[in-house]
């Protein structure tokens, strides 16, 4: 039960940024395509940099261990991320 | 207090601040509930629950059952972690556009998408819906989206982020190569 508070509350916040950086709007996602507009990478790049920091810093004190992270086979990523930015480039979700 | 906020009710911030927000909501997912962020799976795992529960036969396959002996189903077909996250996202995003007073029913008022597509709505919904199919399923052969396998992935160091993301940027551009033309 309690997770599920959480992810609840982790979900609004999730919402919360998504809504804020502008990444509910076609341009802004079509645009970092078109290399006019960068707030996606600049957006994706510094959660990565905050989470990963933390992440190590916190695996190194022994406080988590990590979660399954998604698996690596190299032909499934690279077709599903072709396929995914012609969605993507086509309505900007 | 107050400068945070006039900031909260700020219609667009800083790539930068919303990024640490993410990173920290990132951090807190693991450090509290042991689970990465995700959305597309939650959509996968809310249709294979939905489907399950009308025992429709088609769901008993490899993706969502133990169809040819598998142990584990590939996308679990129950209310996952990822399904609440999905349905807290979902507020999320309503209370974002509340608190800067942008909150309205749309239907297509995205000035480039009308300039590029034409003002219909019905365009909209057409190449929504079936560029949305296709985010889908790339994301279910990739597994993950942008936010479960690049944002997820990238702060583990998986490979497949990368790769992802490498991938995505390719086809973008080169889809909006041939869509703009010429304005692209």
């Amino acid at each position: 039960m309690v997770t599920y508070i959480v992810a609840l509350v982790l979900g609004v916040g999730f919402g919360f940024s998504l809504n804020k950086v502008g990444l509910t709007k076609y341009h802004k996602v079509a645009n970092q395509f078109r290399f006019t507009d960068m707030t996606v990478l600049k957006f994706m790049m510094t959660a990565i940099c905050v989470a990963m920091t933390g992440l190590y810093i916190f695996r190194g004190l022994g406080w988590i261990t990590f979660p399954t992270v998604p698996a690596t086979y190299i032909v499934g990523n690279l077709l599903g991320g072709l396929i995914f930015g012609v969605g993507m480039a086509l309505t900007g979700y | 207090m107050k400068l945070i906020m006039n900031y909260m009710r700020k219609d667009t911030w800083s790539p930068y601040v919303a990024g640490i927000l993410l990173g920290v909501i990132g951090l807190l997912a693991v450090l509290l509930a042991n689970a990465l962020l995700g959305a597309s799976g939650a959509f996968e795992s809310f249709v294979g629950w939905v489907g399950k529960n009308l025992n429709l036969s088609i769901f008993n396959n490899t993706y969502w059952g133990t169809a040819l002996g598998r142990a584990m189903p590939i996308m679990r077909p129950e209310i996952t972690w990822s399904v609440i996250l999905l349905v807290g996202t979902i507020f999320g995003g309503t209370i974002g556009a509340l608190t800067s007073h942008t909150f309205k029913f749309r239907w297509n008022d995205d000035a480039q998408w009308k300039r590029i597509f034409g003002p219909q709505p019905w365009k909209r919904f057409v190449i929504g819906f079936f560029g949305a199919a296709l985010l889908e399923y790339a994301a279910g052969i990739a597994g993950g989206c942008t936010s479960g396998l690049a944002i997820s992935g990238g702060m583990t160091f998986t490979p497949a982020a990368f790769l992802f993301i490498g991938g995505m940027f390719v086809s973008g551009i080169i889809t909006l190569l041939i869509v703009y033309g010429r304005r692209y």
